[in-house]
């Protein structure tokens, strides 16, 4: 498989999250697997700017210079992207989120009925599993897990894939290899 | 009361939530006692300033389109500065309005739990959160499809100017529909099939000569 981390830890003192996915890489790079971290807070990421050039002016190209191209190529290749994050204020690291809503230029502004629902048209036949690797710091809570995973599942949902799994860096690396295995 | 309103959208003065938050803090100006104060999260180096008058406001309303399902990261940084600014103890009211482009409400439920809970991490009364879906594109629309829409915003803000809460039946109103009714559906699609539910879309794409590349892929593998 071809597997994208995308890390949004924010912060590089913080070891717990960084060591997770540095073992989980190792792990499934001895595997077989392909993979490919993008550690954001050593990249140019900017925020959408809501411009919708992607859309209406250069179709499927966003109008900002930064580090994203790279993103959007390795995520278009891969068969499952992980998004990693610390719970912050109950939700992902700001610098995840930012690069989240970068993806529109991915999607299509055409809204068609999909499950029963308005959702964005596809601009690709085929987009990689998504999966959610999140790391509880003293400040969260199970329910501050479970607002998060619940919101990614939208994501997954508009981003024409299916959220496969969300796990915690409490659990033991193994469980994250069966997840991503049956994913 | 003195309303500290923070426009959460990455457009700024330029976007649709700047037209709903005209049209509230209209009505709440209504009432001669109220003083409002609009403060706009687009530049993270206004974050720590606008977060320091998040803790000697009396209310404050938060207000964001949807993207990507949730806060625009911008809101999500604001949020984080308010963790690390904010000292010990209760907080202002807070209260939020969530707009996005998609017609149901049911997309903007999932953020409004993550609200709800800021709220109580905040140690902040709750005041609610405000849906409204269909917002984009009123800026194209003719005067007599938004009346309506801007009416409820102005009456909502009045409201909220007497009561400091927001109006649960205007609330209801504006939320509208959970999910597409079966004939709603069938509607969509029938106007779909004839190009009707793109017309926006198509219009923009004309205008900037970039209808025939629309379904581009440039980072196909």
């Amino acid at each position: 498989m071809n597997i994208v981390i995308l890390n949004g830890n924010p912060d590089p003192n913080a070891r717990e999250l960084e060591r997770y996915i540095d073992a989980l890489t190792a792990e499934l790079a001895a595997k077989g697997h392909e993979v490919n971290a993008h550690t954001l807070r050593d990249m140019n990421i900017r925020s959408c700017t809501g411009c919708w050039s992607c859309w209406v002016k250069t179709p499927g190209m966003c109008a900002q210079h930064d580090d994203m191209p790279v993103v959007y190529t390795s995520v278009m290749a891969a068969d499952l992207v992980l998004f990693a994050s610390p719970i912050i204020m109950g939700f992902v690291s700001a610098l995840l989120k930012r690069a989240n809503e970068r993806f529109i230029p991915l999607i299509h502004p055409y809204l068609v009925i999909d499950r029963g629902e308005c959702h964005h048209l596809k601009r690709y036949t085929r987009y990689p599993e998504l999966g959610l690797i999140l790391h509880k710091g003293a400040d969260a809570d199970d329910e501050d897990i479970k607002i998060t995973s619940d919101i990614y599942a939208r994501i997954a949902l508009n981003f024409k894939t299916t959220l496969r799994f969300s796990i915690q860096t409490s659990q033991p690396i193994q469980e994250a290899l069966h997840a991503i295995a049956a994913a | 009361m003195r309303l500290l309103l923070l426009n959460g959208s990455p457009r700024g003065t330029a976007g649709n939530t700047a037209i709903l938050l005209k049209h509230f803090t209209e009505g709440f100006l209504a009432n001669n006692n109220n003083s409002a104060e609009t403060g706009y999260l687009k530049r993270a180096i206004d974050h720590r300033k606008l977060a320091e008058k998040f803790t000697g406001a009396s209310a404050v309303i938060i207000a964001f389109p949807l993207y990507a399902d949730s806060m625009p990261g911008i809101v999500k940084d604001f949020i984080e500065t308010l963790g690390r600014v904010r000292g010990k103890g209760p907080s202002p009211k807070i209260g939020f309005i969530v707009q996005s482009g998609f017609p149901e409400a049911v997309h903007s439920r999932y953020v409004e739990k993550y609200l709800e809970k800021l709220a109580r991490r905040l140690d902040a009364p709750y005041l609610g959160t405000v849906i409204r879906g269909g917002v984009e594109g009123i800026q194209a629309m003719p005067p007599f499809m938004t009346r309506r829409l801007f009416m409820a915003f102005r009456s909502l803000g009045r409201h909220f100017g007497v009561t400091k809460e927001f109006h649960p039946i205007i609330v209801k109103k504006l939320a509208a529909k959970e999910r597409l009714s079966m004939v709603k559906k069938a509607v969509f699609r029938a106007c779909q099939s004839i190009g009707l539910t793109n017309m926006y879309w198509n219009m923009m794409l004309k205008k900037n000569g970039a209808f025939e590349r629309r379904f581009d892929r440039p980072y196909q593998p």
